[in-house]
């Protein structure tokens, strides 16, 4: 397989930006806090490494399986990554938030349905099964990675879930990345595969400038620390104490009712 | 292109459609409500009569929010219910209540992370709320309203109560200064300023 100037331009500034984001998630302190998302980045590192020896060093087969092995497993990082992010959004107090786990049943069990569904018209033009089955599979991924990350925001939304700055970063880089792949698989599903089509390498490259900007945000917003704890104005303070006691009168008056 | 390939086409169109407006919806609604400021929130609460919230809360349950005996709740006759409560107008009224209430949990949790169990005790009980006047509108479209207004009315009005009395226990139960300053801050939807539009009569 041959690579343009431009192919090794993508492969080296993801390699640098990724191993980047790698620093700062261990010198920031943020591994501790996103395990998967630190594997995942972990992995597109050691990804880049592996690709590029067996790409100069081994065969065309030994890529191929090389390359859809390694894919699959960052598959399943990214779905681990999605329930790390709903663990620290909906565990508020380390348990799961009990009036939302049938919400979450069926929200899953749509979301599900739809990437099937969806998968199951996609007919992407491809020489062997394994082509084909591969590009499915990723259509698959990215489907329902995307329905999964909107269903989180509408849930945490609608019932009132605050989200902290690095999980929201997270998501939302994850969920504008798994946007936009679903439109390049489903560019990859029309005109099929194979580097020897121009639409197939400019959707490939589309898809890695959308990776790149993702990494980027990433570093930006997990390099600051979150919002610290402010303290509250005299202001505030003062409206507090004033509606708190009357309360304390409404409550007295309650009270002496109740036992007349 | 084959008849197959426009159905894949139509269909991605309509998921990234939906998606990106469910999306987009929530976003902006989400930038919104973290974004209000302490008197804008304050601002949002409608008035209430607590006597009458109390009155027909205490009816089913008693000041620590436990279930009074069988032979000794639920005394309010239906009609009487109907008009302490307010109708189903009264209800909504506690509703967007229990929302603010939640996003000032939510918003003092920024002063004080400590504040996250209580945030997250109202929510629950916000949406406990919900559910019993989401029961209470079905009803209304099946026509069966009369029937299911006093026993789901009640309910919600005893969880709105439980979301001000939690409050209260905690604050009585505290001796940590900046515990306590949260509890008073959540009292801000039962015990309006004196000098904003939420004042409220003497009991």
């Amino acid at each position: 397989m041959r690579l343009t100037s431009l192919d090794l331009l993508f492969w080296a500034a993801g390699f640098l930006l990724n191993s980047t984001l790698l620093v700062i998630l261990w010198c920031r302190y943020r591994a501790r806090s996103f395990p998967f998302f630190t594997a995942l980045i972990t992995l597109m590192v050691v990804k880049t490494i592996v690709l590029y020896c067996v790409q100069h060093y081994g065969t065309r087969d030994t890529y191929f399986h090389t390359y859809w092995s390694l894919s699959i497993l960052e598959t399943l990082l990214q779905l681990s990554v999605v329930y790390e992010v709903a663990s620290l959004v909906f565990r508020p107090l380390d348990v799961w938030a009990p009036d939302l786990k049938s919400t979450f049943g069926w929200l899953l069990g749509l979301s599900i349905f739809v990437a099937v569904g969806l998968t199951w018209l996609a007919s992407p033009p491809a020489r062997t099964w394994m082509q084909s089955f591969a590009k499915k599979g990723d259509f698959f991924a990215e489907a329902l990675l995307c329905q999964l990350f909107v269903a989180m925001m509408g849930v945490s939304v609608s019932a009132g879930f605050p989200w902290k700055t690095h999980v929201a970063a997270i998501a939302q880089g994850l969920g504008a990345y798994s946007l936009i792949a679903v439109l390049i698989e489903t560019g990859h599903a029309y005109f099929g595969v194979g580097r020897e089509m121009p639409a197939f390498v400019v959707l490939s490259q589309v898809r890695m400038i959308a990776y790149l900007g993702c990494i980027v945000y990433w570093i930006f917003t997990l390099s600051y620390d979150e919002q610290p704890a402010r303290q509250m104005t005299g202001k505030m303070r003062e409206q507090i104490v004033d509606l708190q006691t009357r309360m304390a009168y409404d409550l007295r008056t309650l009270r002496s009712r109740k036992n007349r | 292109m084959n008849a197959r390939n426009i159905y894949f086409l139509a269909a991605v169109a309509l998921f990234l459609a939906v998606n990106l407006y469910v999306a987009g919806y929530y976003y902006f609604r989400y930038r919104r409500s973290s974004q209000a400021s302490w008197e804008n929130l304050l601002a949002q609460l409608t008035w209430t009569d607590r006597n009458n919230i109390s009155q027909v809360a205490l009816d089913l349950v008693d000041e620590a929010g436990l279930p009074r005996p069988p032979g000794e709740s639920a005394t309010l006759e239906p009609s009487e219910l109907w008009g302490l409560v307010g109708g189903l107008e009264g209800l909504q009224i506690l509703e967007t209540n229990s929302e603010v209430l939640v996003d000032l949990a939510c918003y003092v949790q920024q002063w004080y992370p400590e504040a996250l169990g209580v945030a997250e005790r109202l929510r629950q009980d916000a949406r406990e709320l919900k559910w019993h006047v989401a029961r209470l509108k079905g009803a209304v479209e099946t026509g069966n309203l009369q029937v299911s207004f006093p026993f789901y009315a009640q309910r919600a009005v005893v969880a709105y109560y439980v979301m001000t009395r939690r409050v209260l226990s905690l604050y009585e139960a505290s001796n940590f200064a900046m515990m306590s300053d949260l509890q008073k801050a959540l009292w801000s939807n039962v015990c309006p300023p004196p000098s904003g539009k939420l004042t409220a009569p003497s009991g």
